[in-house]
């Protein structure tokens, strides 16, 4: 297939039959719950800016609408700007290199365009893929806005969202796609185990254990002014950019215990 | 047709002015046309056995369909008036009040139904594009990214601004502001003021100084009658 359409007409019409199926082996029409959809494609910013956009569009359409992430909101559940973009994603279904470029070269620079690959990984890569591409990201601890259902906008951070990407059962009013356990596939030998970007969480957990009593001991005050907060915590109330790329190496143990 | 003679055997000529039409080339164009109306007819006719729409064949000479980089500005028209004939547009067929797109020769008359409009087939052929969009490669796109990151890097540079500057800034405008409604309103005490003496002028030109209401009326009503007194002309 050499063009996309511009409008989405032929792939909601073709139901799967001609359409290209993702890697997951889902038709791409039917991943979005049927009231999400046709909500999208009922939506004025899915006719007016949606339409006609190709790989390179999109990035141009995240770095200039969405500012926050979400499914539908409000009480006429209005698709967000994000949900529209990615049904559009899906509807383009990208090649695998391009989806690295949104998530590593586009993700440095724009964080919501690496939200937006991320989702789409999720949705429709298998589920080794899905822990290899999305894992590394659970050290990117940029901000992000979040809408609700309610309408109210709320402070997360990219990990976190990764992470509602790699446990949770529904975001941004999507069902995602039931995975396999991370467990499962390493014992099948598919999967390393995973390294956290901590360190080692045994060691790290032993040696907090020393530093408590160690801090009973002799430190007090330093513990007094609320030091003992995990490394994770103090960079996300940092500059969220920064604190990303500047701490993107794991923390020593030194890091922590200062 | 035998050939019209004058009395002295020579061919009219006043009427040699006339155009001449070449009557082969018309006829020939008429066929051309005639056969082009038949054809679209049966296409007309197969599109709607098969329960599709007819679209204008594409002439292969389309252009892909591009995304639109600027905003649909609808709002650009509130407040506007435009001057329409009574019959001007029946339904949605030609220029009324509304958008109108002058490629498809249609009016619409409120955002959505003018962006479906712009999105569908019909317009798209009207305006040679065939529907189709670029796919982009991956160099595309991480040159589109380099664009924007570049974009965003330029407009960040441009307006680097402390609080102080910006307060001073908005200290400023209100200070503009304030001297905008000052002049504003000496412009109107002033109005007034000019109102007041313009008054004051009307009663002077009587030649007196400033005449009390109705006292002189009486007066001015004989005068106007030719009666300039009774008696005398001494007053």
């Amino acid at each position: 297939m050499a063009n996309h359409r511009a409008d989405e007409k032929r792939f909601l019409d073709d139901r799967g039959t001609h359409s290209i199926t993702t890697p997951n082996g889902l038709n791409p029409a039917t991943i979005m719950e049927k009231p999400v959809r046709e909500r999208i494609i009922e939506c004025f910013y899915w006719k007016a800016y949606c339409f006609a956009l190709n790989e390179c569009d999109i990035v141009t359409r995240v770095v200039e609408d969405v500012n926050f992430i979400g499914g539908t909101i409000g009480d006429s559940q209005a698709p967000s700007p994000f949900l529209c973009l990615v049904f559009k994603l899906l509807q383009l279904s990208p090649s695998h290199d391009i989806i690295l470029s949104y998530l590593n070269y586009g993700g440095e620079k724009f964080k919501y365009l690496r939200a937006l690959a991320c989702f789409y990984v999720r949705l429709t890569y298998r589920a080794k893929d899905v822990y290899e591409l999305l894992e590394p990201f659970l050290g990117d601890w940029r901000k992000l806005r979040r809408k609700g259902r309610d309408g109210g906008s709320r402070l997360t951070f990219l990990d976190e969202f990764v992470d509602g990407l790699l446990t949770k059962e529904r975001m941004c009013s999507t069902a995602l796609v039931k995975m396999v356990n991370r467990v499962v596939l390493e014992d099948l030998d598919q999967l390393e185990p995973r390294v956290s970007s901590l360190g080692d969480i045994e060691a790290l957990l032993e040696e907090s254990d020393g530093e408590i009593e160690e801090g009973e001991n002799g430190r007090g005050e330093e513990r007094g002014d609320g030091s003992e907060s995990t490394p994770e915590v103090t960079e996300k109330n940092g500059d969220g950019r920064n604190g990303w790329s500047r701490n993107s190496k794991a923390p020593t143990p030194e890091a922590i215990e200062e | 047709m035998a050939e019209k003679k004058g009395a002295y055997d020579v061919a009219a000529s006043d009427t040699d002015f006339r155009k001449k039409y070449d009557r082969a080339e018309y006829a020939e164009k008429a066929q051309k046309r005639e056969a082009e109306e038949k054809e679209e007819r049966k296409l007309r006719y197969e599109a709607k056995l098969a329960g599709k729409k007819y679209y204008k064949p594409m002439t292969g000479e389309e252009e892909f369909t591009q995304a639109r980089h600027n905003i649909i500005d609808v709002s650009s028209k509130v407040g506007k008036i435009e001057l329409m004939g009574a019959g001007a547009a029946t339904g949605k067929k030609g220029k009324g009040a509304g958008n109108y797109c002058a490629d498809c020769d249609l009016t619409f008359k409120d955002n959505m139904q003018w962006v479906e409009h712009i999105n569908s087939m019909q317009h798209l052929r009207a305006v040679g594009q065939s529907g189709e969009v670029k796919r982009a490669t991956t160099e595309e796109v991480m040159q589109r990214i380099d664009e924007l990151w570049e974009k965003k890097e330029e407009e960040k540079r441009g307006n680097v601004m402390s609080v102080a500057e910006r307060l001073e800034i908005r200290a400023e405008e209100d200070e503009k502001a304030r001297e905008e409604r000052r002049m504003k309103r000496q412009k109107m005490m002033e109005r007034k003021r000019e109102e007041k003496g313009k008054d004051v002028k009307i009663k002077k030109e009587y030649g007196e100084d400033v005449r009390v209401e109705g006292e002189h009326d009486e007066d001015d009503m004989m005068a106007s009658m030719g009666i300039t007194g009774f008696g005398t002309s001494k007053k």
